[in-house]
Protein backbone atom coordinates (compact mmCIF):
# COMPACT_ATOMS: atom_id res chain seq x y z
CA UNK A 1 0.00 0.00 0.00
CA UNK A 2 2.65 2.66 1.10
CA UNK A 3 4.88 1.13 -2.00
CA UNK A 4 1.97 2.73 -4.44
CA UNK A 5 1.19 5.80 -2.46
CA UNK A 6 5.28 6.30 -3.10
CA UNK A 7 4.90 5.70 -6.73
CA UNK A 8 1.59 7.67 -7.15
CA UNK A 9 3.44 10.48 -5.54
CA UNK A 10 6.44 10.35 -8.12
CA UNK A 11 4.36 9.30 -11.00
CA UNK A 12 2.23 12.80 -10.22
CA UNK A 13 5.34 15.17 -9.56
CA UNK A 14 7.34 13.44 -12.82
CA UNK A 15 3.75 14.43 -14.81
CA UNK A 16 3.80 18.12 -13.34
CA UNK A 17 7.74 18.21 -13.31
CA UNK A 18 8.92 20.34 -17.41
CA UNK A 19 11.91 18.11 -17.70
CA UNK A 20 10.08 14.75 -18.03
CA UNK A 21 7.31 16.54 -20.80
CA UNK A 22 10.55 18.47 -22.40
CA UNK A 23 12.71 14.97 -22.70
CA UNK A 24 10.27 13.10 -23.95
CA UNK A 25 8.74 16.02 -26.41
CA UNK A 26 12.51 16.58 -27.80
CA UNK A 27 12.88 13.06 -28.04
CA UNK A 28 10.39 11.50 -29.44
CA UNK A 29 10.22 14.32 -32.15
CA UNK A 30 14.16 13.57 -32.65
CA UNK A 31 12.94 9.93 -33.58
CA UNK A 32 10.07 10.49 -35.46
CA UNK A 33 12.40 12.43 -37.38
CA UNK A 34 14.96 9.24 -37.55
CA UNK A 35 11.94 7.38 -38.47
CA UNK A 36 10.98 9.27 -41.40
CA UNK A 37 14.73 8.74 -42.51
CA UNK A 38 14.64 5.31 -41.79
CA UNK A 39 11.38 4.30 -44.01
CA UNK A 40 12.85 6.30 -46.93
CA UNK A 41 15.68 4.58 -46.76
CA UNK A 42 13.70 1.61 -46.47
CA UNK A 43 11.32 2.49 -49.21
CA UNK A 44 14.10 3.19 -51.66
CA UNK A 45 15.51 -0.07 -50.93
CA UNK A 46 12.27 -2.02 -52.08
CA UNK A 47 13.35 -3.09 -55.79
CA UNK A 48 16.85 -4.39 -54.43
CA UNK A 49 15.10 -6.31 -51.15
CA UNK A 50 12.41 -7.87 -53.76
CA UNK A 51 15.28 -9.49 -55.55
CA UNK A 52 16.52 -11.18 -52.32
CA UNK A 53 14.49 -14.44 -51.18
CA UNK A 54 15.84 -13.69 -47.04
CA UNK A 55 16.27 -10.27 -47.47
CA UNK A 56 15.64 -8.02 -44.43
CA UNK A 57 12.59 -6.54 -44.18
CA UNK A 58 10.68 -3.05 -41.94
CA UNK A 59 11.55 -4.57 -38.52
CA UNK A 60 15.36 -4.72 -39.56
CA UNK A 61 15.73 -1.78 -41.47
CA UNK A 62 13.17 0.21 -39.96
CA UNK A 63 11.76 -0.95 -36.34
CA UNK A 64 14.43 -2.01 -34.51
CA UNK A 65 16.97 0.55 -35.99
CA UNK A 66 14.60 2.80 -34.67
CA UNK A 67 14.98 1.00 -30.83
CA UNK A 68 18.31 0.89 -30.97
CA UNK A 69 17.77 5.06 -31.33
CA UNK A 70 15.87 5.23 -28.21
CA UNK A 71 18.72 2.84 -26.35
CA UNK A 72 21.30 5.47 -27.33
CA UNK A 73 18.55 8.48 -26.17
CA UNK A 74 18.36 6.45 -22.85
CA UNK A 75 21.64 6.58 -21.67
CA UNK A 76 21.19 10.57 -21.38
CA UNK A 77 17.05 10.83 -20.42
CA UNK A 78 17.45 8.29 -17.80
CA UNK A 79 20.04 9.95 -15.53
CA UNK A 80 18.08 13.16 -16.31
CA UNK A 81 15.06 11.54 -15.01
CA UNK A 82 16.08 10.06 -12.21
CA UNK A 83 19.03 12.13 -10.61
CA UNK A 84 16.35 14.61 -8.34
CA UNK A 85 14.76 10.84 -7.20
CA UNK A 86 16.67 10.83 -3.79
CA UNK A 87 19.13 13.40 -4.12
CA UNK A 88 16.26 15.87 -4.24
CA UNK A 89 14.36 14.55 -1.77
CA UNK A 90 17.14 14.44 0.45
CA UNK A 91 18.27 18.22 -0.25
CA UNK A 92 14.72 19.18 0.14
CA UNK A 93 13.89 17.46 3.42
CA UNK A 94 11.42 15.34 2.53
CA UNK A 95 13.62 12.09 2.24
CA UNK A 96 13.80 12.50 6.17
CA UNK A 97 10.32 13.76 6.18
CA UNK A 98 8.76 10.13 4.75
CA UNK A 99 11.55 8.50 6.95
CA UNK A 100 9.31 10.06 9.97
CA UNK A 101 6.44 8.75 8.61
CA UNK A 102 7.41 5.00 9.48
CA UNK A 103 7.60 4.25 5.82
CA UNK A 104 10.54 1.72 5.21
CA UNK A 105 13.51 2.06 2.87
CA UNK A 106 12.76 -0.45 0.69
CA UNK A 107 9.06 0.66 0.00
CA UNK A 108 10.46 4.68 -0.54
CA UNK A 109 13.11 3.11 -3.33
CA UNK A 110 10.53 0.30 -4.75
CA UNK A 111 7.71 2.98 -5.27
CA UNK A 112 9.85 5.22 -6.66
CA UNK A 113 11.50 2.97 -9.32
CA UNK A 114 8.26 1.91 -10.41
CA UNK A 115 6.66 4.95 -10.79
CA UNK A 116 10.20 5.93 -13.35
CA UNK A 117 9.97 2.62 -14.91
CA UNK A 118 6.12 3.26 -15.49
CA UNK A 119 7.43 6.88 -17.06
CA UNK A 120 10.35 5.05 -19.25
CA UNK A 121 7.97 2.59 -20.35
CA UNK A 122 5.84 4.50 -21.80
CA UNK A 123 8.24 6.47 -23.57
CA UNK A 124 8.93 3.44 -24.84
CA UNK A 125 5.30 2.67 -25.68
CA UNK A 126 5.03 5.94 -27.87
CA UNK A 127 8.06 5.29 -29.79
CA UNK A 128 7.20 1.78 -30.88
CA UNK A 129 3.62 3.45 -31.82
CA UNK A 130 6.01 4.56 -34.70
CA UNK A 131 6.43 1.33 -36.24
CA UNK A 132 3.39 -0.65 -35.16
CA UNK A 133 1.50 2.03 -37.21
CA UNK A 134 2.59 0.81 -40.19
CA UNK A 135 2.03 -2.55 -39.03
CA UNK A 136 -1.12 -3.10 -41.79
CA UNK A 137 0.71 -1.79 -44.50
CA UNK A 138 4.27 -3.53 -43.75
CA UNK A 139 5.01 -7.38 -43.05
CA UNK A 140 6.04 -6.98 -39.12
CA UNK A 141 8.24 -9.73 -37.75
CA UNK A 142 6.34 -9.66 -34.87
CA UNK A 143 8.95 -11.75 -33.23
CA UNK A 144 11.77 -9.90 -33.65
CA UNK A 145 10.08 -6.60 -32.36
CA UNK A 146 8.69 -8.26 -29.35
CA UNK A 147 12.62 -9.22 -28.49
CA UNK A 148 13.70 -6.27 -29.24
CA UNK A 149 11.00 -4.45 -27.65
CA UNK A 150 11.64 -6.96 -24.55
CA UNK A 151 15.30 -5.78 -24.77
CA UNK A 152 14.97 -1.87 -24.95
CA UNK A 153 12.66 -2.35 -21.76
CA UNK A 154 15.11 -4.28 -19.44
CA UNK A 155 17.76 -1.43 -20.63
CA UNK A 156 15.91 1.32 -19.38
CA UNK A 157 14.59 -0.84 -16.51
CA UNK A 158 18.39 -1.48 -15.12
CA UNK A 159 19.55 2.25 -16.42
CA UNK A 160 16.59 3.34 -13.71
CA UNK A 161 17.95 1.38 -11.17
CA UNK A 162 21.40 2.82 -11.45
CA UNK A 163 19.83 5.78 -12.11
CA UNK A 164 18.02 6.08 -8.51
CA UNK A 165 21.57 3.93 -7.22
CA UNK A 166 23.38 6.73 -7.80
CA UNK A 167 20.83 9.49 -6.90
CA UNK A 168 21.05 7.75 -2.91
CA UNK A 169 24.49 7.80 -3.23
CA UNK A 170 25.09 11.34 -4.27
CA UNK A 171 24.88 14.54 -2.26
CA UNK A 172 23.83 16.51 -5.65
CA UNK A 173 21.18 15.50 -8.09
CA UNK A 174 24.10 17.04 -10.98
CA UNK A 175 26.38 14.90 -9.68
CA UNK A 176 23.97 11.67 -9.41
CA UNK A 177 23.28 12.31 -13.21
CA UNK A 178 27.28 12.48 -13.82
CA UNK A 179 27.62 9.40 -12.12
CA UNK A 180 25.16 7.81 -13.17
CA UNK A 181 25.70 8.47 -17.10
CA UNK A 182 29.35 7.74 -16.52
CA UNK A 183 28.08 4.01 -14.80
CA UNK A 184 25.79 3.28 -17.75
CA UNK A 185 28.78 3.86 -20.62
CA UNK A 186 31.29 1.98 -18.76
CA UNK A 187 29.25 -0.96 -18.36
CA UNK A 188 28.32 -0.64 -22.19
CA UNK A 189 31.64 -0.16 -23.14
CA UNK A 190 33.76 -1.99 -20.87
CA UNK A 191 34.30 -4.71 -23.11
CA UNK A 192 35.67 -2.45 -25.69
CA UNK A 193 38.90 -3.61 -25.83
CA UNK A 194 38.27 -7.27 -25.55
CA UNK A 195 36.12 -6.94 -28.55
CA UNK A 196 39.16 -4.82 -30.24
CA UNK A 197 41.27 -7.77 -29.65
CA UNK A 198 39.28 -9.59 -30.96
CA UNK A 199 37.77 -11.89 -27.93
CA UNK A 200 34.57 -13.05 -27.99
CA UNK A 201 34.19 -15.03 -24.38
CA UNK A 202 35.36 -14.18 -21.02
CA UNK A 203 33.88 -12.44 -17.67
CA UNK A 204 34.99 -9.10 -19.32
CA UNK A 205 32.63 -9.70 -22.33
CA UNK A 206 30.08 -11.00 -20.02
CA UNK A 207 29.96 -7.86 -17.51
CA UNK A 208 29.18 -5.72 -20.93
CA UNK A 209 25.96 -4.37 -21.48
CA UNK A 210 25.99 -4.59 -25.12
CA UNK A 211 26.63 -8.04 -24.86
CA UNK A 212 23.35 -8.59 -23.44
CA UNK A 213 21.20 -6.37 -25.51
CA UNK A 214 22.61 -6.69 -28.76
CA UNK A 215 20.77 -10.34 -28.93
CA UNK A 216 17.58 -8.93 -28.03
CA UNK A 217 18.01 -6.57 -30.79
CA UNK A 218 18.68 -9.55 -33.42
CA UNK A 219 15.58 -11.16 -31.99
CA UNK A 220 17.30 -13.61 -29.77
CA UNK A 221 15.94 -14.02 -26.07
CA UNK A 222 17.90 -15.98 -23.35
CA UNK A 223 17.05 -16.23 -20.06
CA UNK A 224 21.37 -15.57 -19.50
CA UNK A 225 20.52 -12.42 -20.86
CA UNK A 226 17.22 -11.66 -18.95
CA UNK A 227 19.34 -12.81 -15.45
CA UNK A 228 22.20 -10.32 -16.38
CA UNK A 229 19.23 -7.62 -16.31
CA UNK A 230 17.09 -9.09 -13.38
CA UNK A 231 20.70 -9.47 -11.47
CA UNK A 232 21.78 -5.11 -12.21
CA UNK A 233 18.61 -4.25 -11.69
CA UNK A 234 18.26 -6.21 -8.13
CA UNK A 235 22.01 -5.17 -6.98
CA UNK A 236 21.53 -1.21 -8.03
CA UNK A 237 18.35 -1.15 -5.98
CA UNK A 238 19.75 -2.51 -2.87
CA UNK A 239 22.42 -0.51 -2.55
CA UNK A 240 19.97 1.97 -3.30
CA UNK A 241 17.94 0.96 -0.40
CA UNK A 242 20.90 0.39 1.80
CA UNK A 243 21.76 3.92 1.62
CA UNK A 244 18.50 5.26 2.19
CA UNK A 245 18.61 3.37 5.40
CA UNK A 246 21.76 4.58 6.31
CA UNK A 247 20.44 7.69 6.23
CA UNK A 248 19.14 7.69 9.77
CA UNK A 249 22.56 7.13 10.89
CA UNK A 250 23.78 10.68 8.75
CA UNK A 251 25.84 13.07 10.75
CA UNK B 1 -3.96 -0.86 40.09
CA UNK B 2 -1.55 -0.56 37.08
CA UNK B 3 -0.72 2.99 36.17
CA UNK B 4 -1.13 3.92 32.13
CA UNK B 5 2.22 3.99 30.43
CA UNK B 6 3.07 7.26 28.91
CA UNK B 7 2.37 7.51 25.02
CA UNK B 8 6.23 9.11 24.69
CA UNK B 9 9.22 7.69 27.19
CA UNK B 10 12.76 8.49 26.25
CA UNK B 11 15.49 6.92 28.11
CA UNK B 12 19.04 8.13 28.36
CA UNK B 13 19.07 9.35 24.43
CA UNK B 14 22.11 9.46 23.12
CA UNK B 15 23.41 11.10 19.31
CA UNK B 16 26.63 12.62 18.19
CA UNK B 17 26.57 14.69 15.00
CA UNK B 18 29.42 16.26 13.03
CA UNK B 19 31.69 14.52 15.48
CA UNK B 20 30.58 16.05 19.10
CA UNK B 21 27.89 14.79 21.11
CA UNK B 22 24.55 16.91 20.08
CA UNK B 23 22.37 14.81 22.62
CA UNK B 24 23.83 13.27 26.27
CA UNK B 25 21.66 10.81 28.24
CA UNK B 26 18.50 12.77 27.40
CA UNK B 27 15.46 10.91 29.26
CA UNK B 28 11.85 12.69 29.76
CA UNK B 29 8.10 10.83 29.67
CA UNK B 30 5.07 12.98 27.66
CA UNK B 31 1.83 11.73 28.38
CA UNK B 32 -1.41 12.04 25.92
CA UNK B 33 -2.93 15.68 26.35
CA UNK B 34 0.18 17.16 27.53
CA UNK B 35 2.02 20.01 25.57
CA UNK B 36 6.25 19.84 26.26
CA UNK B 37 8.00 22.92 25.75
CA UNK B 38 11.54 22.30 24.16
CA UNK B 39 13.85 24.82 25.27
CA UNK B 40 17.55 25.76 24.53
CA UNK B 41 19.25 27.95 22.66
CA UNK B 42 20.86 27.26 18.80
CA UNK B 43 22.80 24.21 18.38
CA UNK B 44 21.53 23.02 22.12
CA UNK B 45 20.44 19.95 20.81
CA UNK B 46 16.47 20.43 20.13
CA UNK B 47 16.09 19.44 16.40
CA UNK B 48 18.17 16.41 16.62
CA UNK B 49 16.15 14.91 19.63
CA UNK B 50 13.21 15.89 17.70
CA UNK B 51 14.46 14.05 14.57
CA UNK B 52 15.01 10.64 16.71
CA UNK B 53 11.74 11.14 18.32
CA UNK B 54 10.10 11.69 14.87
CA UNK B 55 11.72 8.44 13.19
CA UNK B 56 14.17 10.47 11.05
CA UNK B 57 17.43 9.74 13.08
CA UNK B 58 18.72 6.88 14.97
CA UNK B 59 19.79 7.44 17.99
CA UNK B 60 23.32 5.98 19.16
CA UNK B 61 22.12 4.67 22.21
CA UNK B 62 18.94 4.91 24.40
CA UNK B 63 15.34 3.84 23.95
CA UNK B 64 12.33 5.47 22.70
CA UNK B 65 8.76 4.13 23.83
CA UNK B 66 5.90 5.45 21.69
CA UNK B 67 2.23 3.89 22.58
CA UNK B 68 4.48 1.55 25.21
CA UNK B 69 6.43 -0.26 22.38
CA UNK B 70 9.51 0.10 21.72
CA UNK B 71 9.98 2.69 18.36
CA UNK B 72 13.36 2.05 17.27
CA UNK B 73 12.21 -1.63 16.68
CA UNK B 74 8.90 -0.45 15.29
CA UNK B 75 9.27 2.49 13.27
CA UNK B 76 6.18 2.15 11.48
CA UNK B 77 4.14 3.03 14.72
CA UNK B 78 5.15 6.59 13.09
CA UNK B 79 2.46 6.07 10.41
CA UNK B 80 -0.27 6.12 12.29
CA UNK B 81 0.79 7.77 15.59
CA UNK B 82 3.36 10.36 14.86
CA UNK B 83 2.75 14.14 12.85
CA UNK B 84 6.18 15.87 12.32
CA UNK B 85 6.54 19.47 11.33
CA UNK B 86 10.56 19.86 10.53
CA UNK B 87 12.55 22.90 11.12
CA UNK B 88 11.41 24.29 7.99
CA UNK B 89 8.58 22.81 6.26
CA UNK B 90 9.56 20.02 3.57
CA UNK B 91 7.66 20.38 0.51
CA UNK B 92 7.49 19.50 -3.01
CA UNK B 93 7.30 22.60 -5.19
CA UNK B 94 5.78 21.28 -8.06
CA UNK B 95 2.80 19.86 -6.23
CA UNK B 96 -0.26 21.94 -5.15
CA UNK B 97 -1.40 22.24 -1.47
CA UNK B 98 -4.54 19.71 -1.65
CA UNK B 99 -2.17 17.28 -3.27
CA UNK B 100 0.52 17.86 -0.94
CA UNK B 101 -2.41 16.49 1.91
CA UNK B 102 -3.56 13.79 -0.61
CA UNK B 103 0.14 12.74 -1.06
CA UNK B 104 0.86 12.77 3.23
CA UNK B 105 -2.82 10.96 3.48
CA UNK B 106 -1.74 7.81 1.48
CA UNK B 107 1.72 7.82 2.67
CA UNK B 108 -0.26 7.15 6.36
CA UNK B 109 -2.68 5.25 4.65
CA UNK B 110 -5.86 7.36 4.14
CA UNK B 111 -7.92 6.59 1.14
CA UNK B 112 -10.73 7.39 -0.19
CA UNK B 113 -14.14 9.50 1.97
CA UNK B 114 -11.48 9.43 4.98
CA UNK B 115 -8.61 10.95 2.93
CA UNK B 116 -10.74 12.99 1.45
CA UNK B 117 -12.43 14.29 5.18
CA UNK B 118 -8.91 14.25 6.50
CA UNK B 119 -7.63 16.93 3.60
CA UNK B 120 -11.18 19.37 3.53
CA UNK B 121 -10.37 19.46 7.43
CA UNK B 122 -6.72 20.10 7.40
CA UNK B 123 -7.36 23.21 4.84
CA UNK B 124 -10.35 24.35 7.18
CA UNK B 125 -8.26 24.34 10.40
CA UNK B 126 -5.06 25.83 8.85
CA UNK B 127 -6.91 28.15 6.81
CA UNK B 128 -5.84 27.23 3.70
CA UNK B 129 -8.69 26.35 1.54
CA UNK B 130 -8.38 29.32 -0.42
CA UNK B 131 -4.88 28.61 -1.34
CA UNK B 132 -5.53 24.60 -2.29
CA UNK B 133 -4.54 25.06 -5.78
CA UNK B 134 -1.97 26.83 -5.76
CA UNK B 135 1.66 25.27 -5.81
CA UNK B 136 3.63 24.95 -2.71
CA UNK B 137 6.80 26.33 -4.71
CA UNK B 138 4.87 29.79 -4.95
CA UNK B 139 4.03 29.75 -1.26
CA UNK B 140 4.98 32.79 1.42
CA UNK B 141 7.18 30.55 4.24
CA UNK B 142 3.90 31.15 6.78
CA UNK B 143 1.63 29.78 4.39
CA UNK B 144 4.36 26.74 4.14
CA UNK B 145 5.20 26.35 7.20
CA UNK B 146 1.15 26.45 7.66
CA UNK B 147 1.10 23.68 4.70
CA UNK B 148 3.72 21.54 7.02
CA UNK B 149 1.80 22.11 9.95
CA UNK B 150 -1.77 20.77 7.90
CA UNK B 151 0.41 17.53 6.47
CA UNK B 152 1.40 16.85 10.35
CA UNK B 153 -2.18 17.10 11.20
CA UNK B 154 -3.83 15.47 8.70
CA UNK B 155 -4.19 12.33 10.27
CA UNK B 156 -4.98 13.21 14.04
CA UNK B 157 -1.99 11.82 15.20
CA UNK B 158 -1.49 11.05 19.24
CA UNK B 159 2.20 12.97 19.11
CA UNK B 160 2.63 15.69 17.48
CA UNK B 161 6.03 16.56 16.51
CA UNK B 162 6.84 20.53 15.99
CA UNK B 163 10.06 21.82 15.84
CA UNK B 164 10.04 25.80 15.73
CA UNK B 165 6.21 25.65 14.26
CA UNK B 166 5.87 29.72 14.76
CA UNK B 167 8.47 30.22 11.99
CA UNK B 168 7.88 32.91 9.44
CA UNK B 169 4.03 33.11 11.16
CA UNK B 170 2.70 36.43 11.88
CA UNK B 171 1.49 37.38 15.11
CA UNK B 172 -2.29 36.33 13.92
CA UNK B 173 -1.09 33.18 12.75
CA UNK B 174 1.21 32.47 15.96
CA UNK B 175 -2.13 33.32 18.18
CA UNK B 176 -4.46 30.74 16.04
CA UNK B 177 -1.10 28.01 16.04
CA UNK B 178 -1.18 28.33 19.84
CA UNK B 179 -5.37 27.53 19.74
CA UNK B 180 -4.57 24.88 17.32
CA UNK B 181 -1.99 23.10 19.85
CA UNK B 182 -3.92 23.53 22.85
CA UNK B 183 -6.94 22.07 20.71
CA UNK B 184 -4.84 18.87 19.85
CA UNK B 185 -3.91 18.89 23.55
CA UNK B 186 -7.32 18.83 24.88
CA UNK B 187 -8.52 16.14 22.39
CA UNK B 188 -5.77 13.97 23.86
CA UNK B 189 -3.02 14.27 21.74
CA UNK B 190 0.50 14.70 23.14
CA UNK B 191 2.40 17.53 21.88
CA UNK B 192 6.48 18.38 22.30
CA UNK B 193 7.51 21.67 20.64
CA UNK B 194 10.71 23.50 20.54
CA UNK B 195 10.90 27.09 20.43
CA UNK B 196 13.78 29.62 21.58
CA UNK B 197 11.33 31.60 22.41
CA UNK B 198 10.04 31.72 26.05
CA UNK B 199 6.65 33.67 25.79
CA UNK B 200 5.93 30.52 22.97
CA UNK B 201 6.33 28.01 26.10
CA UNK B 202 4.22 30.08 28.84
CA UNK B 203 1.66 30.78 26.43
CA UNK B 204 0.75 27.37 25.42
CA UNK B 205 2.91 24.57 27.62
CA UNK B 206 2.30 22.60 30.26
CA UNK B 207 5.60 21.49 30.84
CA UNK B 208 8.46 22.85 29.76
CA UNK B 209 12.50 21.20 29.31
CA UNK B 210 15.43 22.83 28.85
CA UNK B 211 18.28 21.88 26.75
CA UNK B 212 22.29 22.92 26.88
CA UNK B 213 24.73 21.61 25.29
CA UNK B 214 22.38 18.62 24.32
CA UNK B 215 21.84 17.97 28.06
CA UNK B 216 18.67 18.43 30.01
CA UNK B 217 19.26 21.03 32.25
CA UNK B 218 15.71 21.51 33.56
CA UNK B 219 12.84 19.74 33.35
CA UNK B 220 8.82 20.33 35.21
CA UNK B 221 5.55 21.43 34.67
CA UNK B 222 5.16 25.02 34.17
CA UNK B 223 2.37 25.55 36.23
CA UNK B 224 3.07 27.72 39.37
CA UNK B 225 6.40 29.15 37.40
CA UNK B 226 5.63 32.96 36.05
CA UNK B 227 7.35 34.19 32.67
CA UNK B 228 10.20 36.05 34.69
CA UNK B 229 11.26 32.80 37.01
CA UNK B 230 11.35 31.00 33.91
CA UNK B 231 13.42 33.46 31.93
CA UNK B 232 16.19 33.24 35.07
CA UNK B 233 15.88 29.59 34.59
CA UNK B 234 17.12 30.11 30.60
CA UNK B 235 19.72 32.32 31.36
CA UNK B 236 21.17 30.70 33.77
CA UNK B 237 21.34 27.21 32.21
CA UNK B 238 22.26 29.16 28.88
CA UNK B 239 24.91 32.04 29.92
CA UNK B 240 26.46 28.77 32.03
CA UNK B 241 25.12 30.37 34.88
CA UNK B 242 24.50 27.32 36.47
CA UNK B 243 27.61 25.22 35.75
CA UNK B 244 29.70 28.18 37.03
CA UNK B 245 27.71 27.91 40.37
CA UNK B 246 28.53 23.97 40.40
Amino acid sequence: MSTLAVMRLELRRLMVQPLAWVLAALTLAWLAWRFVLLLGQFLGMQIRLAALPDGPGFTDIVAVPLLAQLAFLAFLVVPLLTMSALAGERRAGTLALMAGMGLPPSRIVLGKYLALLAWLLLWLLLALAMPLALARATSLDWGKLAAAALGLALLLAALAALGLACSAFAAHPAIAAAAALALALALWTVNLGARMAGLDGGAINWLAMSTHLQPLLRGLVSSADLAWFGLLVALALALAVRRVADEKERD
Amino acid sequence: MTMPSPLLRLDKLRRRRAGRPAVKDLSLTLDRGQVLGLLGVNGAGKSTTLAMVAGALRPDGGAIALDGRDFLEHPELARRLLGWLPERAPLWPELTVAEHLDAHGRLRGLAGAALRRAREDALARLELAPLARRLAGVLSQGQRQRLGLACALLHRPALLVLDEPANALDPVQVAALRALVREEAANGAAVILSTHLLAEVTAVCDRVAILHEGTLRHEGPLAGTDAAALERRFFEIAMGGEAKAA
